[in-house]
């Protein structure tokens, strides 16, 4: 089984990435050099200490550092602070980051990353398996295609990890990944496999489309509860087995019996059983009050450990979510409000959530523009959200909320070195990202739009 | 009374007279003042006021003279944009956007279908978009005629119709014709049946005109045995196309198939006024520019379909900067309320300045739409389409304040609703 504490660090190669130089480069240099020597996928490793020097760092745990240095060494951040405090490791590249803001690498709540190449392309997509609603031992990690031109896109803009999700069209669609958004394959970027399970309850998992004649269990809402429920006491059912199994195995083996036979293995109730135990964490998505409650209700009844998904249209139970003392993914607070909601009942959605105490996260909810999700950050605080709030939607909340935040969520001694550096805020829009370190390593800052660009700019 | 007060009052008296304003042709005159005035054509004027009389802008400037029966909003110092045009959209269509029995339907004309309650006509509003242009979907490849509305949410359908704007017809390309044609194993089915089932419409529309040049030719020489022709409303829309009385908006995504589009424009010698999407007008920005065709583009998406897979975030930057009118528009109900984010993308990707990323969501696609003499910028005898923002427009976290069309405010955030048919004062 997989640990939730799978974020490692390579052992160093020996391929050298940065030139030693005794000054500071300008950042425009440094870049050429980095794409100029990196472009082959080698084990994802950093080789060299880094220092930026001269940059505003938002650390988002101990506020905003005017000319920073931050120090990246063995793919962790060793040294945070005032210029004047930190002492740069002699063999350090120093890289000058005046003008620049810097800030941990964002991460998306959930996103498609690695399961679509082109949306309208059938055979590009491994989004959710429809055959059945309950499909707990599918594994988004074993659909995971770590070569997608998606990704470098996403991390061109500081996204450096992500939840992988399946999409949401049946109740139990399969497990999540937490990835990291650059490595050498599939196995480097995949952190953590399974760590969580999207529930959704949101009417959509019905199959009641093309009318009478098509339609068939589960139709209503009545129907997915019930599948739902049936499904969670097979594997309680499934576990007492095995449990009575066990005993009766050790039994045989003490008194030398015969051993019984052991049961059937059912993938199924085999994936639902972490959750059960309440070992992993179900993203629990609903939309309407009504389905939230019945969502929450039913996980309730079998002691689920829940985080909540969505939620877009539950303005007027917003109390009672905060009740829950559980973590939301919000939104996302594009999705339109309804026929009879204000116009900006969702963009207010966040602000309304963090008033009640309750701790957001954002998701693009995307795959090709998982770049945006600083958009969604930025665009909430125009509905009241504090600044220092938004950024922690897309950072440290959601490094709490996914367990890592012992590694990833700020710029923190000890923590693994995601770190971007930009020429502005990272939530405005026209902030242009000029360098994303993922574990201390410059990542090549070009991908297939970028090669486009410049094939076309001759 | 302090002025804050003063203002607050003028601010709430304009708003109170709102409604009114919509429902009558008489419009009250207006003085903003205090605004950050982004005028789009001549820079912006910090301090700068506006007079607006019977609708329209009369004065603007550091000072402008107005009646003291003028009503003042005072703007705070804060930005004031032109409205928002939307080259393309397809709300307030509830699903009648494409009319897919057939490739060729130029005879059906979009305002038959205008839901002029649909609140995604308000939602737009509340971003800033006070024109429209809606268009046919793009299932065939000449789909129908479009309508171009202004967002006065609570007026009568009606005044919501952007008074006397040219016709423009809706033509499609690539990957959406021949899929919907294809999946019924009708032509079309690939590129080549999409031209040639272009080809063909345009070629009847030729003989039509013939036929009516002929009979008419006949009439006039006093020929009493000339036989009549039918009427025929669909060629009646293409003899249009090719009399150059509808502006030609073509939904295309590949290079090549612009190079094809222009080509055919030139065998039967229309115009073509827009591309639309052209994600990779990049590629051909030179032919685009030669022969005036704007681009009505995205910002940033791509990937969602095969002919969307070469799209790329500086498309609409390269292709300005080759002289090819730009505009960012949302084909999107979601993306249409914040088109001014959209289009601040530009400034980062290639590094539009403020005002050219401005135009592209103002007066860029107020050309494509035919009535960039009429909105798009703030300039004297323009109509009063005016939005003022809570901060920097060109942001992430700019909003609409208050917007007003025609003089009138239909948007005010202070009083979300206003201009809702369930609209009630101090909700």
């Amino acid at each position: 089984m997989m640990q939730p504490s799978a974020i490692s660090h390579q052992p160093s190669a020996s391929q050298p990435v940065w030139s030693g130089r005794p000054r500071p480069l300008p950042l425009i240099l440094i870049l050429i050099l980095i794409s100029l020597l990196i472009l082959s996928a080698q084990a994802f490793t950093q080789d060299k200490p880094v220092a930026l020097k001269g940059g505003k760092l938002l650390t988002v745990t101990h506020g905003v550092i005017e000319n920073g240095v931050i120090v990246m060494q063995g793919g962790e951040i060793t040294a945070v602070g005032a210029a004047s405090s930190v002492n740069i490791p002699t063999d350090a590249q120093l890289i000058d980051a005046t003008g620049m803001t810097i800030y941990p690498g964002l991460i998306d709540s959930e996103t498609n990353l690695g399961l679509t190449e082109i949306s309208a392309e059938a055979m590009t997509n491994d989004l959710v398996e429809l055959s059945e609603e309950i499909m707990p031992h599918m594994h988004t990690a074993e659909a995971f295609h770590a070569e997608s031109a998606l990704i470098p896109v996403a991390r061109m803009n500081g996204i450096t990890n992500a939840v992988v999700a399946p999409e949401g069209g049946d109740t139990l669609p399969g497990q999540d990944s937490f990835i990291q958004l650059a490595g050498a394959n599939a196995t480097e970027m995949l952190l953590i496999r399974d760590n969580a399970m999207p529930l959704n309850f949101t009417g959509e998992q019905r199959r009641n489309k093309g009318g009478f004649e098509k339609q068939k269990f589960p139709a209503t809402r009545m129907g997915l509860a019930a599948q739902l429920r049936q499904a969670f006491i097979d594997a309680q059912d499934y576990k007492a087995k095995w449990t009575d199994y066990d005993r009766k195995k050790a039994d045989a083996v003490q008194n030398r019996k015969t051993e019984p036979l052991a049961p059937k293995r059912d993938l199924k109730s085999e994936a639902l059983l972490p959750y059960l135990e309440g070992k992993k964490t179900i993203v629990l998505a609903a939309e309407s009050p009504s389905d939230l409650q019945t969502a929450v209700n039913l996980a309730n009844e079998f002691k689920l450990k829940f985080v909540l998904n969505h939620i877009s249209h539950s303005q007027p139970v917003l109390d009672y979510v905060a009740s829950l003392k559980v973590p939301v993914i919000v939104g996302s607070i594009y999705e339109a409000p309804k026929e009879d909601e204000r116009y900006d009942t969702v963009y207010s959605l966040p602000a309304q959530l963090y008033k009640r105490g309750v701790k957001i996260a954002f998701a693009s909810y995307s795959a090709h523009n998982v770049r945006n999700l600083p958009d969604q950050a930025g665009f909430a605080t125009a509905f009241g959200l504090p600044y220092d709030e938004a950024l922690k939607a897309i950072t440290l909340n959601a490094a709490e909320i996914w367990g890592v935040a012992d590694q990833l969520g700020s710029l923190d001694v000890g923590k693994t070195a995601n770190v971007v550096v930009a020429n502005g805020d990272p939530l405005d829009v026209k902030t242009d990202v000029k360098q994303v370190f993922i574990q201390g390593r410059a990542i090549p800052m070009t991908d297939r739009q970028t090669r486009l660009r410049d094939e076309y700019s001759r | 009374m302090s002025t804050r007060k003063l203002a607050l009052q003028c601010v709430c008296l304009a708003m109170t007279l709102a409604p009114a304003f919509a429902q009558s042709a008489a419009h009250h005159d207006v003085l903003i003042k205090n605004a950050t005035v982004m005028t789009v054509t001549h820079g912006n004027i910090t301090n700068g006021s506006i007079y607006i009389k019977d609708g329209k802008i009369a004065a603007v400037g550091e000072t402008v003279n107005a009646p003291a029966s003028a009503i003042v909003i005072d703007a705070g110092g804060k930005y004031l944009t032109p409205g928002i045009v939307d080259s393309h959209s397809h709300i307030a269509l509830d699903d009648d956007v494409n009319e897919a029995t057939s490739p060729i339907t130029p005879q059906m004309i979009m305002k038959d279908a205008f839901d002029y309650q649909d609140k995604a006509i308000y939602r737009a509003l509340a971003g800033g978009v006070t024109t429209s242009l809606l268009l046919h979907g793009s299932a065939n490849m000449i789909g129908g005629q479009a309508v171009v509305i202004k967002h006065k949410y609570g007026a009568s359908r009606d005044e919501m119709l952007f008074p006397n704007a040219p016709g423009s017809i809706k033509f499609a390309s690539g990957e959406n014709p021949k899929r919907v044609y294809g999946s019924r194993d009708q032509l079309p089915s690939t590129r080549m049946g999409n031209f040639a089932v272009q080809r063909q419409a345009l070629v009847e529309a030729q003989d039509y005109m013939r036929e009516w040049d002929n009979y008419n030719e006949k009439i006039k020489h006093g020929d009493k045995d000339a036989t009549m022709p039918k009427h025929d409303l669909k060629l009646e829309a293409l003899a249009d196309v090719l009399r150059g009385k509808l502006m030609v908006q073509i939904h295309i995504y590949r290079s090549d198939e612009m190079l094809t589009e222009i080509a055919m424009a030139k065998e039967f010698g229309y115009k073509i006024r827009a591309f639309h999407h052209a994600l990779e007008a990049y590629k051909v920005a030179d032919q685009l520019a030669a022969n005036n065709i704007a681009i009505a583009t995205f910002s940033d998406w791509w990937g969602y379909k095969q002919e969307a897979w070469d799209a790329i975030p500086w498309n609409a930057v390269m292709a300005m900067r080759k002289s090819v009118r730009v505009a960012i528009k949302s084909d999107s109900e979601d993306y249409t309320r914040r088109l001014n984010q959209e289009a601040a993308k530009t400034m980062r990707y290639g590094g539009a300045t403020e005002e050219e990323a401005l135009k592209m969501i103002t007066l860029n696609p107020a050309w494509i739409v035919g009535v960039d003499d009429r909105v798009g910028s703030i300039d004297v005898g323009k109509d009063a389409d005016l939005v003022i923002w809570n901060g920097y427009p060109l942001s992430t976290t700019g909003v609409p304040e208050k917007v007003l069309i025609d003089g009138d405010v239909y948007f005010d955030r202070a009083q979300p609703g206003l201009g809702t048919t369930h609209y009630k004062e101090g909700e």
